[in-house]
């Protein structure tokens, strides 16, 4: 008869990501994806109200300025910024460019995709400025 | 074991983490937090918008946004319920995607009614 | 060289006594330039005979005294007590059975590492007198980095997936393994490997929480292999549903 009684550890399956500083960024980033879906939903109401005329389009924006919207938009914005950041972060590893004998630094790669976003950026609010 | 078929979700996926990542920081600024600070008063109002958005390239890019969006999001989504320990991954796979279905199905209906 | 008393908080598992782990306290007089692995040896050798753990070179090369140090997954010889207090608690690797106290049953990981098939599948055998398979130093580097691995296994114990899907999940390492020969210029096995690397255990059930690459010891990044293979795979898997062959 073996003498072997291997012991298994219980891992919980629900709150496993409090016990490490990194379970929760990830939790973190992945929990965007509630404020992106909702996001999505509304631009989708936005479009079809502004398809239907100025009077419903005047509501959708009064429901932008109510105060708990506001605060749910600001709490959006954080969690859309961490997505961005997390995103960007892991861009060299998901794709490493390769020339020669050499991988492009991946510093570059990720400066390059903040460089891109900014410019992105100030073209959409010059153009949200001055349309 | 069988190849899977997340391979179709998570293409949409990685697409719309990328456009997302982008894209959504300075649109939310625009649409939600700029209207309530009195930003942007004349670009939002109804002629403006409706003007910009019946424009068929205004269009193709919105609809780029927010399907990728919805689908970006629903499969995140699906790896948050396993990660929140939901293990009907299948039942939970039908509602994401279905949803993220439903909305682009929607946005191509909104877009084309302007 | 200066000495100093380290609490050393061991878990402990002795399975003909124990009924679940227990943790033991060694006080420890340890040299600076000490590692984790200085100190445990000095509690087999001169405090408690009766303590079980894995270690070979000392040095990362063989990757077998992986431990679970002050909650992250380190080797023992590279956990250095200059870079700890005067406590440091030292447990089994996360999400394996404990066989005897710090060492755990790896036979799962073992398994999943044959079944990934780690090894060249050239397109045709040649003899040693037809000579070597040429390749040039910029197709080694494609996939040089995650030839490194050691088998050390701190990835799974890092991995959250790998215990939540109760070990179905194939796993960084070996699917890193997998990918480093799928990249490799004179292997022509990728289908082979294919109905596991591609299935729902392979890459699809990571989540990318990155964990695997932060730990491993000698940068393999697992997790930046399995993002590359997921991408070949979709393409692979794409292509074969519109019917213009794929692997």
């Amino acid at each position: 008869m073996s003498a072997r009684k291997p012991y298994v550890r219980k891992m919980s399956k629900t709150s496993w990501f409090l016990t490490h500083a990194r379970f929760k960024s990830y939790m973190l980033h992945e929990v965007s994806s509630v404020f992106v879906a909702l996001y999505m939903w509304l631009l989708i109401d936005g479009l079809f109200r502004l398809a239907k005329g100025p009077e419903a389009w005047e509501a959708w924006l009064s429901f932008i300025k109510h105060p708990l919207v506001v605060i749910l938009s600001l709490i959006a914005f954080a969690f859309f910024i961490i997505h961005t950041t997390s995103w960007f972060k892991a861009v060299p590893q998901a794709m490493r460019i390769q020339t020669g004998e050499h991988f492009v630094d991946g510093k570059l790669i990720v400066g390059g995709h903040y460089v891109a976003l900014g410019i992105f950026s100030l073209f959409v609010l010059i153009l949200a400025g001055v349309a | 074991m069988a190849r899977s078929a997340k391979a179709v979700p998570w293409f949409l996926f990685a697409a719309g983490g990328t456009i997302t990542a982008f894209v959504l920081p300075v649109m939310l600024f625009v649409t939600n937090i700029a209207p309530p600070l009195g930003l942007f008063g004349e670009a939002l109002s109804w002629e403006t918008m409706y003007g910009f958005v019946s424009n068929w390239l205004v269009k193709l890019v919105l609809f780029g946004i927010i399907g990728f969006g919805l689908w970006h999001a629903a499969h995140r989504l699906r790896v948050c319920a396993h990660d929140f320990g939901i293990r009907a991954d299948t039942a939970v796979a039908y509602v994401v995607y279905g949803l993220a279905g439903i909305g682009t199905l929607a946005t191509i209906w909104a877009l084309l009614s302007i | 060289m200066s000495k100093r008393n380290i609490q050393l908080e061991v878990l402990r598992y002795r399975p003909e006594q124990d009924r679940e782990p227990v943790f033991q306290t060694y006080t420890v007089p340890c040299e600076e330039e000490w590692v984790v692995l200085d100190a445990l040896n000095y509690v087999k050798d001169e405090i408690d005979r009766t303590l079980s753990y894995r270690w070979s070179c000392h040095m990362f090369v063989c990757g077998s005294c992986g431990f679970k140090i002050n909650g992250e997954p380190k080797l023992g010889c590279k956990a250095f007590l200059r870079d700890y207090g005067d406590k440091i608690r030292v447990e089994p690797l996360d999400n394996f059975p404990i066989e005897r106290d710090l060492v755990v049953v790896i036979d799962d990981f073992v398994d999943k590492l044959q079944s990934v098939k780690p090894y060249i599948i050239p397109k045709e055998e040649k003899s040693v007198a037809a000579g070597e398979y040429i390749q040039t130093p910029a197709q080694l580097k494609t996939f040089k980095q995650y030839s490194m691995c050691i088998n050390c296994l701190l990835c799974y114990s890092a991995c959250p997936q790998y215990g939540l899907t109760n070990q179905e999940f194939i796993g960084p390492a070996a699917l890193a393994l997998a990918h480093r020969y799928n990249m490799d210029s004179r292997d022509v096995g990728r289908s082979a490997r294919e109905h596991v690397l591609a299935s729902h255990e392979g890459v699809w059930e990571c989540s990318f929480v990155g964990a695997c690459s932060i730990v491993c010891p000698k940068d393999v990044d697992p997790a930046g292999a399995i993002q590359q293979a997921k991408f070949t795979s979709a393409i692979d898997y794409l292509t074969s549903m519109v019917g213009i062959g794929g692997k």
